[in-house]
C-alpha cells in the first residue's frame, strides 16, 4: 500500500499536541534569551525544529518494518559516532560530547538514544524473545548498557540517566515476572549506598543540595531556589512575555535549557503551567495508545521505546524546577534549547505515528 | 536476514499476551499520569499558595535600593564668609571589564597617571571580590587638566574615566580648624551603633571632630534613594521612578569673626597652646584657634594616608582641641577667684593689707613669692597683690579661707565642671578639696593644710580648660553671668532663610557684691595700665583689663628666670582677661604652652586680636566697610 495512502489514519491529535509544545517551547526561549549573550538561540531553535519536522516525515513514511530491520546498522553507527566522540569530540561544561561537522554540531548521544530505541524494539518483538527469560534480560542490559557506558565515560550523566526509563520501560512491557522486578529493586535499594561511594564530588553536591537547598544557597543550592522563586513568582497569571524578572534579568540559570519551564511558569503562571502539563499529558496519553493498538509485538515496543524515554525526560526535568528531584542537567524534550535532543525526540515521535499510522491489519 | 524478521514480527500469538501487555501499558500510563498531577500539586502549591512569599523573593532579587548622598551644610563666620563648603572633584576609575590583560596594561597606566604601578596595584586589590563591573578609583582628585586629558582619549582609553564628587572643602586650611573639626568615612562602630535606625552606611562621610560632628545631624542633610533593578551580577538595568530626592545639609553660621580668627592666627605664630575670643554679653565665641593645628582638608581624601598618618602619628597631638580638651593649672589667674571668694565671704576687705618678705614658712616648708630675691612685695593691698600677683598675700588669704571656701566659689565661677561649649568631649577640669581627695587618692586620703596654700596660687592639683578661663573672665566682665561659650550663631532653616539660634546660654548668675567687682576690675585694669605684669596687651584708650598666670611645669622653675630656661622646659603661660573695663566687648583666654611668663608671651598675642577687634567696631561705628579677609589661600 502507497505510503500516502496511512495518511488517512494519521495521528492529528499527537501531532498538533507535538508542534503546540515546540511553538510554546520557542516562545519561551525567544522570552528568557532576549538580551543576554544566547540571544541567537532562538533562531538556530527554528532552523533544528525544521530538520526536525523533516526527520519526523522520514521516519513516518518508512515502514517501521523496515526500520526495524535495519536496527542494528543504526545502532552500530550510534556507537561508533559515541566512540568518535570520545576521541575527537569537544569540551563543553567539562564534559567530552558533542562532535563537530564543519560549522554544525550535534550531540551523538542523542542519535544514539534514538537507535537503542530502535535496536530494543527489534529485539524485543521478536516472538521468540516472550517471556523474558535471564538470557533475554542479560541481551537487553547489553544492548543498553554500551551507550551508556561510552556516554557516561564523556561524562554526560544527564543523558546517560535518560536511559534508564526507556531500560525500565522495555524490561517492564517486555513481560519480567513481578516476583523478578521486586528482587531486583531490593537489590537495587541495596547497591544505591555503593553507587553513592563512585559519584563524582560535584554529584554528590547535587544530591545533598537537593536534600537541603538553604545549605549552600550562594553555590549549588541556587539553581534550585532561584527556580522555585521563579515558578513561585509566577503566580496564578504569570508576569507576562518577556517580563519574567527571573529569567530576564539572568537570576535563574539555564534559563533557557534545562529551565526552560521555569521560565514558563514564571511567565504564563500556573495557567501556563497547567496547560503545559495537560499537552505533555496528551504526547503520552497518545503514545501509548499506539502502543496499546499497535499491530505487532515490534510496533509496541517501539512505542513504548519512544514514550518512556519522553516521558522520563520530561519528568525529571520538570521535577528539578519544583524542586522535587535533584539537579540533573536533564533537558525538557520538545521545549529546552538545544538542536540535537529537538531532532531526536521529533525523530522518535516519528516513529510512533508511523506504528499508529500502520496499526490496522489488513 | 529481512526473511527472518518477517518471519517473527507477525502479530500477537494469543489473546493473553494482548490482554498482558494491555495491563502493563496501562500501569505505565497510571504512573506517568500520577506524577504529572503530582507535579500540578507542586505548581499549585509554589504558584497559588506561596505566591506573595516567591514574590517577595523575587523582588528582593531585582530590586536594589540605592542611596543618594545629599550635599553637606555650608558653614560661614558670622559675616556670611564661607568657611567649608563643598567642591566638586574628579576621580579617574578604572573599567575592570574592558580590560584584558591587566598585567600587560599597568605599566602602561602607571606612565598615564603618573602614580607607581604598586600603587595602583594596591588599590586595585581593595577591589578583590567586588563585582567586576564596580569602578575602581585609581587616583582622586585630579586637577582638571588632567581630567581632561583622561577625557579626550575615550576612544583610546575605553577602560578609564573620570568620576565626579563632592569634597568637603576647607577654604583656609587649618584656619579654626579645631572649632570646625574634619569629615571622615563613618567607623565601623559608629555603623554597629546606629545599626537599628539604618542611619548610617558604610563608605559615608560623617563628621568626625569639632563643629562638624558636633552638628552633624543638621549639617549631614537628608538622604534620598532610589529604586534601581539589578540583574543577578549586580548590575544595574534600569530605574524606577518611585525613591526620593536627597535633602542638603543646612548650612550653620558661626559666631566666628574670620577678621578676628586671622589676627589670632598671625598672632601665634609658631607658638603652641590655645587661645579663645568670646563676647562677653552671650557666650558667643569669636575666635579660637588650638596649636599645633592640622589642615582639615587631609582628612577629606580617600588615599593619601601618608600625610593622614602624619597627623595622627605627630606626638605634638595637633587633632587635640586645646581649648576644650586639655586642663592645666590657672597659676595666678587663680588669684583672681582667691580674691572674689575672700570678699565675698567676708574674709577680707578690699583694704586689706599684708606684708610679703619674699617667702612664707608654713609648717615645715617654705612657700615662695617670685619676688623672693628683690627680697619681696613688703606692704600690699588686695589691689596691689593682684597687679603685683604677690604669692605671700594669696598663702595668708587661702589660709584663713580654707579649702572648702576656695573650692565653693571655684566651683560657682564656672571651674570643675564642663561649660557646655558646643564642641566634642569637653573636660571639666579638677576643683580640689577633700572631698575631692578621699576619692582621687586613695592611698592619701588626708587634705593637707599645705595643699590650700599651692591651690590658693593656682598651683598643685587645681586644673582648668582655657574656654573655662574665658567663660570666667567673660563672668567677671559682665558683672557675675556665666555664659555657655558656643560656636553656632544660627542655622538654615529652610532654602535661604536663617534662624537665630535662641537658646538660653545663661549657666548662672552669680550675686557680686558691687564693691567686690569694681575692686576686681580695677585691679585687672591696673595688671595691664599700671606697670603690672601683663603691661605688653596695653591699648591706650582701650581699658584692657587682665590677669597673667604661670602653669608650672618644672618645680625648679620657681627660683630661675623662665624666659630662660630651654623652651619645652618652660612653663606654660596664661592671659585672661576682658575690654574695654566697663561694658566690655570681648573677653578672652589665651594660653601659651612652655611660653614662660604669661606677660612675655601671651598679652602681646591677646594684644594683637583686641586691636583687630577694636579697629573693626569703629569702623563699624564710623559706618565704613572693613577691609575683610581676602582670597583663600
Amino acid at each position: 500500500m502507497p505510503a500516502w495512502r496511512y495518511l488517512n489514519n494519521f495521528d492529528w491529535i499527537l501531532f498538533l499536541a507535538i508542534l503546540a509544545v515546540c511553538s510554546v517551547g520557542l516562545v519561551v526561549i525567544y522570552s528568557a534569551t532576549t538580551g543576554t549573550p544566547s540571544a541567537g538561540a532562538f533562531h538556530k531553535q527554528m532552523i533544528w525544529l525544521g530538520l526536525g519536522l523533516v526527520l519526523m516525515l522520514l521516519a513516518l513514511l518508512i515502514d517501521y518494518h523496515t526500520l526495524a530491520e535495519f536496527s542494528y546498522v543504526f545502532y552500530g553507527i550510534g556507537l561508533l559516532l559515541l566512540l568518535l566522540t570520545l576521541v575527537y569530540g569537544r569540551v563543553v561544561n567539562a564534559s567530552k560530547s558533542w562532535l563537530g561537522f564543519g560549522g554544525a554540531q550535534f550531540q551523538p548521544s542523542e542519535f544514539a538514544k534514538v537507535a537503542t530505541i530502535l535496536m530494543l524494539a527489534a529485539y524485543l518483538g521478536r516472538e521468540r524473545v516472550r517471556g523474558l527469560g535471564a538470557l533475554h534480560f542479560a541481551a537487553l542490559c547489553a544492548i543498553v548498557g554500551l551507550p551508556v557506558l561510552l556516554i557516561m565515560k564523556q561524562p554526560d550523566l544527564g543523558t546517560a540517566v535518560t536511559f534508564a526509563p526507556l531500560f525500565a520501560g522495555a524490561v517492564f512491557i517486555g513481560g519480567i515476572r513481578v516476583r523478578t522486578l521486586v528482587v531486583l529493586t531490593l537489590v537495587a535499594t541495596l547497591a544505591l549506598p555503593m553507587a553513592w561511594g563512585h559519584l563524582k564530588p560535584y554529584q554528590k553536591e547535587r544530591v545533598k543540595t537537593f536534600l537541603e537547598p538553604t545549605r549552600d544557597p550562594k553555590g549549588s543550592g541556587y539553581q534550585l531556589i532561584q527556580s522555585l522563586i521563579a515558578v513561585g513568582s509566577g503566580g496564578v497569571l504569570g508576569k507576562g512575555f518577556l517580563a519574567g524578572t527571573q529569567g530576564q534579568l539572568q537570576f535563574l540559570p539555564e534559563q533557557h535549557t534545562d529551565f526552560v519551564f521555569a521560565v514558563l511558569a514564571e511567565e504564563r503562571g500556573f495557567i501556563g503551567a497547567l496547560l503545559m502539563l495537560g499537552l505533555y499529558f496528551v504526547i503520552i496519553y497518545r503514545c501509548l495508545a499506539t502502543a496499546r493498538s499497535a499491530r505487532d509485538r515490534l510496533g509496541v515496543f517501539l512505542s513504548i521505546g519512544v514514550v518512556c524515554t519522553f516521558a522520563g525526560q520530561a519528568l525529571l526535568n520538570i521535577g528539578v524546577v519544583v524542586g522535587m528531584l535533584p539537579t540533573t542537567g536533564v533537558p525538557l524534550p520538545l521545549m529546552s534549547y538545544g538542536g540535537s535532543s529537538l531532532a531526536s525526540t521529533m525523530l522518535g515521535m516519528g516513529v510512533v505515528l508511523n506504528v499508529w499510522m500502520r496499526r490496522l491489519v489488513n | 536476514m529481512a526473511m527472518g524478521f518477517e518471519q517473527d514480527y507477525k502479530g500477537f500469538q494469543d489473546y493473553y499476551e494482548a490482554r498482558r501487555l494491555n495491563t502493563r501499558i496501562h500501569v505505565i500510563q497510571v504512573l506517568f499520569g500520577a506524577v504529572l498531577v503530582l507535579y500540578l500539586f507542586a505548581f499549585w502549591y509554589l504558584q497559588v499558595v506561596k505566591v506573595d512569599y516567591y514574590k517577595r523573593l523575587s523582588d528582593n532579587n531585582r530590586l536594589r535600593r540605592v542611596t543618594l548622598m545629599p550635599l553637606r551644610g555650608v558653614i560661614t563666620d558670622a559675616e556670611h564668609r564661607v568657611l567649608a563648603n563643598n567642591r566638586i572633584a574628579f576621580n579617574v576609575r578604572l573599567d575592570r571589564e574592558k580590560v584584558a590583560d591587566m598585567k600587560a596594561f599597568f605599566p602602561r597606566l602607571a606612565g598615564i597617571l603618573g602614580v607607581p604601578e604598586k600603587t595602583l596595584n594596591e588599590r586595585l586589590a581593595k577591589y578583590h571580590g567586588r563585582p567586576a563591573f564596580e569602578p575602581v578609583i585609581l587616583k582622586e582628585d585630579v586637577d582638571l587638566a588632567e581630567a581632561a586629558y583622561i577625557e579626550s582619549r575615550r576612544l583610546e582609553l575605553p577602560m578609564l574615566s573620570v568620576e565626579v564628587e563632592s569634597r568637603r572643602n576647607y577654604l583656609y586650611g587649618p584656619f579654626a580648624a579645631h572649632a570646625l573639626g574634619y569629615v571622615g568615612e563613618v567607623s565601623e562602630d559608629q555603623i554597629k551603633k546606629t545599626d537599628s535606625s539604618g542611619e548610617y552606611e558604610l563608605g559615608e562621610i560623617v563628621g568626625k571632630a569639632g563643629v562638624e560632628k558636633q552638628y552633624d545631624d543638621d549639617l549631614k542633610g537628608v538622604k534620598g534613594w532610589k529604586q534601581v533593578v539589578v540583574n543577578s551580577l549586580g548590575r544595574e538595568i534600569q530605574e524606577i521612578e518611585e525613591g526620593r530626592k536627597p535633602n542638603p545639609g543646612r548650612s550653620m553660621r558661626l559666631s566666628i569673626d574670620l577678621d578676628l580668627q586671622r589676627a589670632l592666627e598671625d598672632a601665634y605664630a609658631d607658638e603652641a597652646g590655645s587661645a579663645v575670643f568670646l563676647d562677653p554679653s552671650s557666650g558667643a565665641i569669636l575666635a579660637m584657634i588650638s596649636r599645633p593645628a592640622f589642615d582639615p582638608n587631609v582628612f577629606a581624601h580617600r588615599f593619601s594616608q601618608d600625610t593622614w598618618e602624619s597627623v595622627v602619628n605627630d606626638p605634638r597631638n595637633p587633632l587635640q582641641n586645646r581649648v576644650s580638651l586639655s586642663k592645666f593649672a590657672p597659676g595666678s589667674v587663680f588669684k583672681i577667684v582667691m580674691s572674689i571668694a575672700a570678699l565675698e565671704e567676708g574674709v577680707a576687705t578690699p583694704s586689706r593689707g599684708d606684708h610679703c618678705t619674699g617667702s612664707w614658712r608654713f609648717g615645715d616648708k617654705v612657700y615662695q613669692c617670685w619676688a623672693v630675691r628683690k627680697g619681696g612685695h613688703g606692704y600690699l593691698t588686695m589691689r596691689e597683690a593682684i597687679i603685683q600677683s604677690c604669692n605671700v598675700y594669696f598663702y595668708h588669704l587661702g589660709n584663713d579661707m580654707g579649702i572648702e571656701r576656695i573650692s565653693k566659689w571655684a566651683h560657682l565661677m564656672g571651674f570643675g565642671e564642663p561649660t557646655g561649649i558646643d564642641l566634642p568631649h569637653e573636660q571639666a577640669g579638677t576643683v580640689p578639696d577633700p572631698e575631692w581627695k578621699k576619692r582621687a587618692m586613695p592611698r592619701d586620703p588626708t587634705w593637707h593644710p599645705g595643699e590650700t596654700i599651692s591651690v590658693s596660687i593656682g598651683q598643685g592639683a587645681i586644673e582648668v580648660t582655657p574656654i573655662q578661663m574665658a567663660t570666667f573672665a567673660a563672668a567677671i566682665g559682665n558683672g557675675g553671668t556665666l555664659y555657655r561659650p558656643h560656636l553656632l550663631q544660627s542655622r538654615e532653616v529652610r532654602e535661604g532663610v536663617e534662624e537665630e539660634e535662641r537658646q538660653d546660654y545663661v549657666v548662672r548668675r552669680v550675686e557680686l557684691h558691687p564693691r567686690t567687682l569694681e575692686l576686681i576690675r580695677n585691679a585687672m585694669w591696673g595688671v595691664v595700665n599700671e606697670d603690672g605684669t601683663g603691661g605688653r596687651a596695653k591699648i591706650a584708650g582701650r581699658d584692657v583689663c587682665a590677669k597673667t598666670g604661670t602653669a608650672q611645669v618644672f618645680k625648679a622653675s620657681r627660683d630661675i628666670d623662665a624666659d630662660k630656661l630651654p623652651k619645652e622646659k618652660r612653663d606654660h603661660a596664661w592671659f585672661v582677661g576682658f575690654a574695654p573695663k566697663d561694658d566690655p566687648k570681648i573677653a578672652w583666654a589665651v594660653f601659651v604652652q612652655n611660653g614662660g611668663h604669661g606677660g612675655t608671651t601671651a598679652a602681646p598675642i591677646a594684644r594683637l586680636v583686641l586691636e583687630r577687634f577694636f579697629q573693626k567696631q569703629d569702623a563699624r561705628q564710623g559706618g565704613q566697610q572693613v577691609a575683610s579677609v581676602a582670597v583663600p589661600q
